[in-house]
């Protein structure tokens, strides 16, 4: 047993020299002043690594332009990774631990984030039974229509068990996405679509809107299930699906999904069985958007895609004075490069109703929350707006009333703006 | 020889010591982050909570206890068998989708309650968190005997190939399990979320009871770490050695062969599927993405780091792995950029960190931190005679 008494010894030293280590930083952190702190929550590892880091710089350089000042109070910018080395991206337990390290950090107001609809499921549950809170979170790029309007069965009441929102987004859904979508296909005056998804989230998301819109404005939709058919990933043909779609005679094929998950060869299978996208057009979602290598595909020529908001490009052609391309020319100034995809411009546009919220309200988390869901609201005039145009936050569900679409076409091997589209 | 036969008795009685005394202290520090987490912590000064959020956030401290879990899972099938398992995460996957299944209101369709804290009004199958327990733990380990059956007849490279398939073919059911003939099994990408609050005594624990929850993950692991001991020292224990020692000479002695090595996967299932259903709870919700193959091959760095075969030492890998992943890289590299004003992206070197570590740990620690005392008298067998014959 003496060994045990050691040992034991051994551990309450241990447990001494932390506490005395703790002890040491103590007066250091007394003595800075009290700001309030926002946050970004981000995966900062993998593939997306790119754009996310991006955004942080955005906003980083946003707040300085406007000297880290929300009405009255100062703000800090701290920046959380959402992903691990172990999940090699966002990953669920880190989200967890972030969900409780934001309430814990006593000076942190409101977070912007995150990337991943999965882990704002996380998150937000947590934020909202925040015992001073609940806590605000302002998305940039969640698309997943189920945080914040009745999509799947319970949602979106599970994610807010303190019966009080507390959850915005300055990006449309995907369902608006699907349904311009379907809009802009009854527009060109087509009548008969088959609609495939990717099986993903995402993917399922865009074609469930695409094909409920569809059949609400009198199209044949000829593909069964409510988001189509799928098309797997790991395929490598896909003509023995588009023979099969052959017969059915369509004018479009509606592709939701990512082109990560083998749309190239999808995309190539479409044109050698259906013929090019003039004989039976094609169209995408902005998960097909911002990949040169698609642009340069001649079976890609041709297709129409939608991005779920307003692209940078469009953004700066509308109005090439305003606040969304002085931001840009100064971003470019800063780094050296553009702002990667249009996702920053998003989250600058997230961060200005976070501060705007700080501004309203009295400075605790309660506050700023119940600035954006209670009164009049939280609106981005569009002079200040990085988007270009003015942002109001629903009070009653956190999403952004803009619901911009933009329509594209892939012509000479590039993205060509063809029209910005407004859900009806 | 008889020296060695008349110190036997001893030997087990100084082993039995050595296991009560660190289970007594591992006891001890578990009361203490306990107490310390639920009853002080609020009180200290916002520095020292500080500190904590940076270095040591109690929610990093309930998840390296998931991994511990699972990692002494493995070890049983690793460790102590022998068994090279390169497909694990499907047990962990088996056992979060159980509780995802029978802790939340995923199956809307019907409305049962069990011992559950959930509200009565919402559908769905809400059963008692123990009860999940034990449901996971059986399902994990009823698949385990499911992937042990066709490989009994594999060896070692054969063996480990089979289990990457078993490892990569469940997460991709669950990824695309939303429509099997019409039944939603797993809701596909967008997960399962989110899952009961887990009920003692009847307090329901809220997300911020993080003290509460770590007594029970402790009590979870301690179970495991009790299972693993006692199976050790008996008749099905010594079996698992002795395969893992000379699979040939253990079947000439009489040691069935498949049932014994299906025994340790389904032992080592039962603990990944205990694992999986806390891990559930603990993030509170259930996600296809997170179970893909690294999360296999941190699971088997932790068992081979910390010391195949050695319970203790498996705990420390995991504690520490699980650490380092979640909390230690990005706070390391917080500090280092704070202190040297720079601005390096730690965590986009995160892999290069792991994979520097483990070359490291291997050059100059091969048998683990804690390495089993068996493992490392044979490891170390053939050092012996080279200095003996240096010697001479």
């Amino acid at each position: 047993m003496t060994k045990l008494n050691r040992f034991v010894s051994v551990v309450a030293a241990a447990g001494l020299a932390a506490t005395a280590l703790v002890a040491g930083t103590i007066t250091s952190a007394d003595a800075a002043t009290k700001t309030l702190v926002i946050s970004s929550d981000l995966p900062l590892q993998g593939s997306s690594f790119d754009s996310n880091d991006s955004t942080n710089k955005a906003i980083e350089l946003y707040l300085k332009s406007i000297k880290y000042k929300a009405g009255k109070y100062t703000v800090s910018f701290k920046k959380y990774d959402d992903a691990t080395a172990a999940a090699g991206s966002w990953d669920a337990a880190k989200c967890a631990a972030n969900a409780q390290a934001h309430v814990a950090n006593k000076n942190e107001v409101a977070v912007m984030g995150t990337y991943n609809s999965g882990c704002a499921k996380i998150i937000v549950p947590v934020l909202n039974q925040d015992p001073k809170g609940p806590m605000l979170m302002v998305s940039d790029a969640n698309t997943n229509p189920g945080l914040t309007k009745a999509w799947n069965p319970g949602e979106p009441d599970v994610y807010y068990p303190n019966g009080v929102r507390n959850y915005a987004r300055v990006c449309t859904t995907d369902d608006n996405q699907g349904s311009a979508a379907a809009q802009f296909a009854k527009s060109i005056g087509i009548k008969k679509v088959y609609v495939l998804n990717d099986t993903q989230t995402y993917g399922q998301g865009v074609a469930q809107a695409f094909t409920t819109e569809a059949k609400k404005l009198g199209l044949t939709v000829l593909s069964s299930g409510v988001a189509g058919d799928g098309w797997d990933a790991k395929q490598s043909d896909y003509t023995a699906l588009f023979t099969k779609i052959k017969a059915l005679e369509p004018e479009m094929v509606y592709i939701g999904g990512i082109f990560d998950n083998n749309g190239g060869q999808l995309v190539k299978d479409k044109v050698n069985v259906l013929g090019d996208n003039t004989a039976v057009k094609m169209m995408g979602p902005d998960g097909f958007t911002g990949y040169p290598d698609l642009n340069k595909m001649p079976e890609a020529q041709g297709m129409y895609l939608t991005f779920a908001g307003l692209s940078t490009d469009l953004l700066l052609a509308n109005d090439p004075k305003g606040a969304g391309a002085s931001f840009v020319k100064n971003y470019k100034k800063a780094y050296g490069k553009d702002p990667v995809g249009s996702y920053p411009l998003y989250g600058v546009a997230a961060v200005q109703v976070i501060l705007a919220a700080i501004a309203k309200s009295d400075g605790t988390r309660k506050g700023v929350n119940n600035a954006v869901f209670s009164g009049s609201g939280i609106s981005i005039p569009a002079k200040q707006s990085v988007l270009g145009k003015e942002l109001k936050i629903s009070t009653l569900s956190g999403d952004t009333l803009a619901k911009d679409i933009t329509v594209e076409v892939i012509k000479n091997n590039d993205e060509t703006t063809l029209k910005a589209w407004t859900v009806k | 020889m008889a020296i060695s036969f008349l110190k036997r008795g001893e030997k087990k009685q100084k082993q039995s010591a050595s296991a009560r005394k660190w289970a007594i202290s591992l006891t001890l520090i578990a009361l203490a982050i306990w107490a310390f987490f639920t009853y002080f912590f609020d009180k200290t000064p916002d520095a020292v909570q500080s500190w904590f959020q940076v270095w040591l956030p109690p929610s990093t401290i309930n998840e390296s206890l998931v991994w511990v879990i699972c990692a002494l899972g493995l070890n049983i099938v690793v460790g102590y068998a022998g068994l090279l398992d390169l497909g694990f995460v499907a047990f962990w996957a088996f056992g979060g989708y159980t509780a995802g299944w029978f802790m939340s209101g995923f199956f809307h369709q019907v409305n049962i309650h069990f011992g559950s804290m959930s509200a009565k009004v919402i559908p769905g199958i809400h059963l008692s968190f123990w009860l999940v327990m034990i449901i996971a733990a059986l399902i994990a380990g009823f698949f385990g005997i499911i992937i042990g059956a066709p490989t009994l007849r594999l060896k070692s490279d054969y063996l480990a190939l089979v289990t990457l398939g078993f490892g990569e073919i469940i997460p991709q059911v669950f990824t695309n399990g939303e429509n099997i003939g019409g039944f939603n099994l797993s809701n596909g990408t967008k997960g399962i979320s989110p899952i009961d609050a887990i009920g003692v005594f009847g307090k329901r624990l809220g997300p911020f009871d993080l003290g509460w929850k770590f007594l029970i993950y402790f009590f979870l692991a301690a179970c495991m770490v009790f299972v693993s001991l006692r199976i050790r020292g008996g008749r099905l224990g010594r079996a698992w050695l002795a395969i893992r020692e000379d699979e040939l000479a253990a079947s000439m002695m009489g040691v069935p062969l498949m049932r014994t090595k299906l025994t340790a996967y389904a032992v080592g299932a039962f603990s990944g599927g205990i694992g999986g259903a806390v891990y559930a709870t603990h993030v509170n919700g259930i996600f296809a993405e997170r179970f893909n193959f690294s999360i296999s091959i941190i699971l088997l760095a932790m068992v081979v780091l910390g010391g195949m075969g050695n319970v203790w030492g498996v705990i420390i890998g995991a504690l520490l792995m699980a650490w380092i992943n979640a909390t230690g890289l990005p706070a390391i590299g917080d500090t280092f950029n704070n202190t040297f004003h720079t601005a390096i992206n730690f965590p986009s070197y995160n892999f290069l960190l792991f994979g520097g570590i483990l070359v490291l740990m291997m050059l100059f620690k091969r048998d683990g931190i804690l390495p089993e005392a068996r493992l490392k008298m044979i490891s170390h067998e053939n050092d012996d005679e080279a200095a003996n014959t240096g010697g001479h």
